[in-house]
């Protein structure tokens, strides 16, 4: 097979200042924007009052004890597991006791929960109005641009995503235009937010899709989650624990760390 | 002794194991950035270039090892025995320590390596 000669294209230098340098400089800011969008976006979390608190903290509490029973000694581990399943199967803790049994009440009519939906709701907008607003900038103004050649060789099937808008066909798919290099921009990134803004930022789309799918911490207590099933099956868990300490042998142990 | 019992009796902070892989990952996204300046700078192409990212990531990982776990880790007795090139006591797993930075910084050196390969070569 003959050896296909490198194409060359002679580009205007010009298309450096005007083209590339504009589009990274405002990816650059739209990740900065958006991260402090986001700080300062982010709601308050509400004041609880003060039964609600305490059926939560009731349930951590049971929670806690049930993961860190080790570091407790047998008799005061079980004068807490009596007392907390005492007041779990009681019903001691809930908010409203006159409510058990009942269904809870559909999580979409409680206002309350309208509040995290209007959150993720929030998160989603600060990320998909600046991605749409900038696409539709560069599709209007640098459409049709050849600016850059990549460095490695590409198959084909990439021709018709990186040369978007230069409809010539024989030209090598390494040619890419403006809008590939918005696609770069967005995947490489990262690191220059890292960089700018420390490794928690709220400007990289990837981490906000990530933190999505994670389950929330406040899930647990979310609306139509009935705490009295809560409480009931955390009373079980406790009731199945197998008590140990972790001094449980502790002196052979300390013995067998002295070397003579 | 069950490992989970000898978990409960030497307990891993998790702050700490966060502070550590976040430490490493800032690293790993700095350094492959720098190496694609590197890499279009002396106009790199193709196999060569992602030769070059893999060659010096390693070497990151490797000096990483060398300058910052390795005094304290070999001294001590929690090493638990894994003897040189063993992380354990700072990073819970090893292919994350040594391969990790392969896939965390390969966007950002494709971004920088074209940037400067189309501004000094093509």
């Amino acid at each position: 097979m003959a050896q296909v000669p490198v194409q060359t294209i002679h580009r205007d230098p010009q298309l450096f200042y005007w083209i590339l340098l504009p589009i990274t400089a405002v990816m650059i800011l739209t990740g900065v924007l958006r991260h402090y969008a986001t700080v300062l976006m982010a709601s308050a979390p509400k004041r609880l009052d003060q039964k609600t608190t305490r059926e939560q903290r009731a349930l951590l509490h049971g929670i806690n004890v049930r993961g860190n029973f080790h570091t407790l000694a047998k008799p005061s581990f079980d004068v807490r597991r009596d007392a907390l399943t005492t007041a779990y199967e009681s019903g001691a803790y809930l908010k409203s006791p006159e409510n058990r049994g009942q269904a809870p009440p559909n999580p979409l009519s409680d206002p309350s929960s309208m509040e995290g939906m209007m959150g993720m709701m929030k998160n989603q907008m600060a990320m998909i109005i600046p991605n749409t607003l900038i696409m539709s900038w560069i599709n209007a103004f640098f459409s049709g641009y050849v600016i850059m050649k990549l460095p490695f060789p590409l198959t084909i099937k990439f021709k018709s995503m990186l040369q978007a808008g230069v409809a010539t066909k024989d030209m090598d798919p390494r040619w890419m235009s403006s809008i590939s290099w918005y696609f770069l921009c967005i995947f490489g990134l990262q690191s220059v937010f890292n960089f700018l803004l420390g490794s928690d930022n709220a400007a990289s789309q990837m981490a906000q899709q990530m933190g999505g799918m994670a389950p929330n911490a406040g899930q647990m207590f979310g609306p139509g989650v009935d705490p009295d099933k809560q409480f009931l099956a955390e009373a079980e868990n406790l009731a199945v624990i197998e008590h140990y300490s972790v001094l449980d042998g502790v002196e052979q142990r300390l013995l067998e760390g002295i070397k003579v | 002794m069950s490992a989970e019992r000898e978990f409960q009796i030497v307990p891993i902070v998790q702050e700490a194991v966060v502070h550590n892989s976040r430490t490493l990952l800032n690293l790993q996204s700095l350094t492959a950035s720098l190496f694609g300046v590197g890499a279009g700078i002396l106009g790199l192409e193709s196999y060569s270039g992602f030769l070059f990212y893999v060659v010096c990531s390693l070497l990151t990982a490797m000096l990483f090892y060398v300058v910052r776990v390795a005094p304290t880790s070999l001294a001590s007795d929690a090493n638990g025995g894994g003897g040189a090139f063993d992380t354990s006591r700072y990073f819970r797993s090893q292919v994350e320590f040594w391969t990790g930075g392969l896939m965390n910084g390969l966007a950002g050196f494709i971004l920088t390596w074209t940037l400067f390969y189309g501004l000094v070569r093509a």
